[in-house]
């Protein structure tokens, strides 16, 4: 079969197609054809080694696609069975071999480009305003990079709840599509202070949750658009990690929270990772939740999607395409 | 602090007079006394009170001359009178003394948000309550074990360890004599605590961390034995996306609608039984020296009150 693989870490460059034999599996796992692997920030960070996995390997994490073989302990699927994934390392090739406990089934309502793309953004932002800060109608919420892979999802989800939505986007291109995402407000924080703006979108009250992927670039004013016992959630950090922090602040600026969140604590049993897709899937479905797509990709043009992807050009989804 | 003979105050529009039954006396009065936190000098110190009003403003109108009432957040209870702003007094109701509305406004109060609002407790959760044995830990043992949550404790000494159990402690970890994050562990299955109430600090930060479920919640809420230090985020990812706070009282009794409720139903639980009270240490006001020497000493148990 043909995968990409990353021999030694660095740029894009250094994905090359090869050609490799198809994964056997083991007796828990499930082999997949893989019919769209999504392209996370993740990828960029194993292939230029900031974050490590041993040498060789074939990257991507999340995917969608049909099982074609099953190991002799699997139960929760069957050879046919359409699935999707997320947190599988080696979703860049014609195969993969999968931990069952990875793989959820898709429904015959929504394509494989949807649940591949809807995966690990679908599924942070459904965390996000479900778990992590149970967003309630009437409250509102600053939702940084509006328009990102989270962000687009993220703003519908808020909005479909009932709360106000004001997002951050650097350009007025992407605070268009965060805006027909529905946020309320689009805060361009290339030409804007941001604290200044929320404050003065909310009458000088603050917010009642801080969604915020961006990290230490945003951490310091995030402390102060929040209302009084108000949530900082940090999921991310796209612009390098937040220095510490010493509590007294909290304290200091009415009581605040925050949390550090991760989605494999959001999705760590099998019943709670079913009953997150499910709701997720019946969301696009219904055409509740629309996944842009920013561009599907050929497998061998695998370097070319991490260029674009970290061009931060095109808003959406990256895929690619065995 | 020195006793002083001084007029009577007499109130602002916006502000009753009231002649104080009972003081309180917290850490936040020493803290005050030191310098630690800055007040104008000379003051009154003294943060909550209760008796009877004596006086009204022209604007007031929630409050009446000769009705109990009780508050928390207001310098300058050590004293015979006291101006407050009305709109900060709650009324004590029938069946409960002046002396139990002053030692439950500001502990009674803290115990009641941080297992209502912070994090508010369900039953079948366990809570790990640090110092358990003290003013604001007996109370906040009581609530938790009310809404049929699994206590487990820290203290000190075999004697705090029988008053938090006899508050309804299920577990009592001496933390002088065994390690509190590997007893957590083991009384846990190693599953670790929903939520860590933490008034300690410096000393039980970091392990407190290490002691949480997945998703669990730190609320700091003090640093008797010095401030928590800054912490690099990542480690709450890195513990299981954890939450945390440092919540203070006054954020929880911001409008006064809250604070009416809050302690209304402080009130309730005290006239039901649910809550009691220690209050094992009267001091008459001349001898207030006494009580914060023996408040910092850490001797007392249970809740001090001046009694002018």
């Amino acid at each position: 079969m043909k995968a990409i693989r990353v021999q030694r870490t660095g740029g894009p460059e250094m994905m090359e197609v090869v050609e490799v034999p198809v994964p056997q599996g083991e007796p828990n796992e499930a082999v997949v054809k893989v019919s769209v692997a999504g392209v996370n920030s993740i990828d960029g960070q194993f292939r230029d080694g900031t974050l490590r996995t041993p040498l060789p390997f074939i990257p991507g994490q999340e995917g969608a696609g049909v099982v074609t073989a099953v190991g002799a302990q699997t139960k929760a699927v069957k050879i046919g069975d359409r699935v999707a994934w997320s947190g599988t390392l080696g979703s860049y090739a014609e195969y993969v071999a999968a931990a069952e406990e990875h793989l959820v089934p898709v429904p015959a309502s929504i394509t494989d480009q949807q649940a591949a793309a809807a995966m690990v953004h679908g599924l942070t932002a459904h965390y996000l305003v479900n778990d992590a800060h149970k967003l309630k109608a009437g409250e509102t919420a600053l939702v940084h990079a509006a328009a990102g892979g989270v962000g687009l999802l993220l703003v519908q989800m808020a909005r479909a709840i009932g709360a106000r939505v004001i997002g951050t986007a650097s350009n007025e291109e992407k605070a268009e599509l965060a805006r027909e995402a529905g946020a309320d407000d689009v805060i361009i924080f290339t030409k804007q202070d941001f604290e200044a703006e929320v404050q003065r979108l909310t009458g000088g009250k603050g917010v009642e949750v801080v969604y915020d992927g961006v990290g230490k670039a945003t951490f310091e004013k995030n402390l102060n658009v929040m209302r009084l016992r108000g949530m900082l959630v940090l999921y991310g950090m796209s612009s390098g990690p937040v220095p510490p922090v010493d509590p007294a602040r909290l304290s200091e600026k009415g009581s605040l929270y925050m949390a550090r969140t991760t989605l494999a604590h959001f999705t760590a049993t099998r019943e709670e990772l079913l009953a997150r897709t499910s709701a997720l899937f019946a969301m696009i479905a219904e055409g509740k939740l629309k996944v842009k797509i920013a561009k599907a990709y050929a497998l061998a043009d695998a370097a070319q999607a991490h260029r674009d992807m970290e061009a931060r050009k095109m808003a959406g989804k990256f895929l690619l395409v065995p | 602090m020195e006793l002083v003979e001084l007029p009577v105050p007499e109130p602002k529009a916006n502000e009753v007079v009231v002649k104080l039954a009972a003081s309180g006396v917290n850490f936040i009065d020493v803290y005050h006394r030191e310098g630690r936190y800055k007040v104008a000098l000379p003051f009154t110190p003294g943060q909550e009170g209760a008796g009877v009003v004596t006086a009204a403003g022209g604007d007031v109108k929630s409050v009446k001359v000769g009705e109990r009432v009780a508050w928390s957040h207001l310098l300058g209870a050590y004293a015979e009178y006291a101006a407050v702003a009305a709109d900060r007094v709650v009324p004590i109701p029938a069946g409960i003394s002046e002396q139990q509305a002053a030692a439950a406004m500001l502990q009674g109060m803290t115990a009641h948000y941080l297992s209502h609002d912070v994090y508010p407790l369900k039953r079948g959760e366990t809570a790990l309550v640090h110092a358990a044995a003290g003013g604001v830990g007996l109370l906040l043992v009581q609530m938790a074990h009310h809404l049929g949550v699994r206590v487990i404790a820290t203290v000190s000494t075999d004697e705090k360890a029988k008053l938090a159990r006899a508050a309804g402690a299920d577990d009592v970890i001496l933390y002088t004599q065994s390690d509190f994050e590997a007893e957590t562990k083991r009384l846990t299955g190693g599953k670790g605590v929903d939520v860590v109430y933490d008034s300690v600090g410096k000393t039980t930060f970091e392990k407190g961390l290490n002691v949480l479920r997945p998703r669990g919640m730190m609320a700091l809420y003090g640093g008797s034995s010095g401030a928590a230090p800054a912490f690099d985020p990542i480690i709450l990812t890195q513990k299981g996306s954890l939450f945390l706070t440092r919540p203070s009282l006054g954020n929880y009794i911001a409008t006064r609608e809250e604070l009416v409720a809050r302690s209304g139903a402080v009130f309730g639980m005290i006239s039901s039984g649910t809550l009691k009270l220690r209050i094992d240490h009267l001091y008459p006001l001349g001898e207030a020296q006494r009580a914060h020497r023996e408040l910092e000493g850490r001797k007392t148990t249970g809740k001090l009150l001046l009694i002018p």
